[in-house]
């Protein structure tokens, strides 16, 4: 497996609605990895898109919203067709801190892995870590945070992400994480520090009827994707287990 | 007082006949007609039948025959629900990938068009050098 240098790679950045720290975000990440930086429009109304573009980033406009995974995956497709090598992808409201993208190429780098998810454990509220218990028993998959949005894929996990088969996820948690293990991919969590959301509020855990909703649909997908026997190896965490 | 069987056959030729209306006026696409004339055929024969609804109660171990053309309508409906959400996914997932699509052509048209203009930018430079 090659390694990737972070300016073969590009940067997608999925947003709606995010004009207030998008600009910041883009420019974070041209100056830390010098790489291309592509802002997915999600529908946005407030001039998202003219932000990103003045920032220097190339902007794709959804014209339908199709939530962060489906703005995520246009990216993915987008780099799979334009020959990049791989992936990074982050949030436009500024808790990922472009500073740490270089941890997620040492821990690709150092544990050959497909895919590195930075994770920020401080960060987890309990009802988060009640979650995320219940999903590792039910996925198989020994990772301490399904949804962080900070992610490194390589070459082949962009492909693999970029097909039809993963287009009607909802979210890119657990169905595009359990998608990339049963193909085998490695899958390696680095931990990284975070910010506090500067504007708007997690989309996942907004409200109690939300996050019930969220985890009734994760655990039938959960059950309909399960396959024993073929998840086990290929993943792995890193960091201290708090 | 109508006929049982004479409700049924209208009920049975008056939907094969909107069935056919619709189709006509372009406002069904071709295979869903198929599976409602199917409907209107059956309706029709266990309609003009009633032998064929005690008959099948007998075959089903349905005591009660008349509550049996009641049971397969819902199934019916059933099926024909599951289908049409079945059918909902496969277009999401075309419409979700179309929009992605589009989008992604729009950026490279974007792209082609500013290194177009660049490389007029740079054969004006030259030709005013010239």
């Amino acid at each position: 497996m090659s390694l990737l240098a972070p300016v073969d790679c590009l940067a997608v950045i999925p947003a709606r609605d995010e004009v207030a720290t998008v600009a910041d975000v883009v420019t974070g990440v041209r100056k830390t990895l010098g790489c291309r930086v592509l802002v997915v429009d999600d529908a946005s109304t407030d001039g998202t898109a003219a932000a990103a573009r003045a920032a220097g980033a190339e902007v794709l406009m959804l014209p339908i919203g199709l939530g962060a995974w489906g703005a995520s995956q246009a990216g993915i497709r987008f780099a799979a067709r334009n020959g990049y090598h791989g992936v990074v992808s982050l949030d436009a409201d500024g808790q990922h801190q472009p500073e740490s993208l270089p941890t997620l190429f040492a821990a690709h780098e150092r544990d050959r892995a497909n895919v590195v998810i930075g994770t920020c454990i401080e960060r987890l509220s309990v009802p988060k870590r009640i979650a995320w218990q219940y999903l590792r028993l039910l996925t198989g998959l020994s990772l301490r945070d399904f949804t962080s949005g900070l992610r490194l894929y390589d070459a082949q996990a962009m492909r693999m992400l970029a097909a039809p088969e993963a287009s009607l996820l909802d979210f890119q948690d657990v169905g595009v994480l359990m998608l990339l293990a049963t193909k085998g991919m490695r899958i390696v969590e680095t931990p990284t520090t975070m910010q506090a959301r500067k504007e708007g509020r997690s989309r996942v855990f907004a409200s109690w009827a939300v996050v019930a909703r969220y985890m009734f649909h994760t655990t039938i997908l959960c059950i309909s994707r399960l396959d024993l026997g073929k998840r086990t190896n290929s993943q792995k965490s890193t960091g201290a287990i708090r | 007082m109508l006929d049982a069987q004479v409700t049924a056959a209208i009920l049975g030729v008056g939907l094969a006949g909107a069935i056919f209306y619709l189709v006509r006026r372009d406002h069904l696409h071709g295979p869903f007609a198929a599976w409602w004339l199917m409907v209107a055929a059956a309706t029709l024969t266990l309609g003009m039948f009633p032998g064929v609804v005690v008959w099948l109660g007998k075959i089903t171990g349905i005591n009660y025959a008349p509550v049996l053309p009641i049971i397969i309508g819902l199934s019916m409906v059933l099926l024909r629900l599951l289908k049409l959400d079945i059918d909902r996914s496969r277009q999401e997932r075309q419409m979700r990938r179309l929009t992605q699509k589009l989008a992604i052509l729009e950026q490279e048209i974007e792209l082609l068009r500013r290194e177009r203009a660049r490389g007029a930018d740079i054969d004006g430079k030259r030709r005013g050098e010239r």
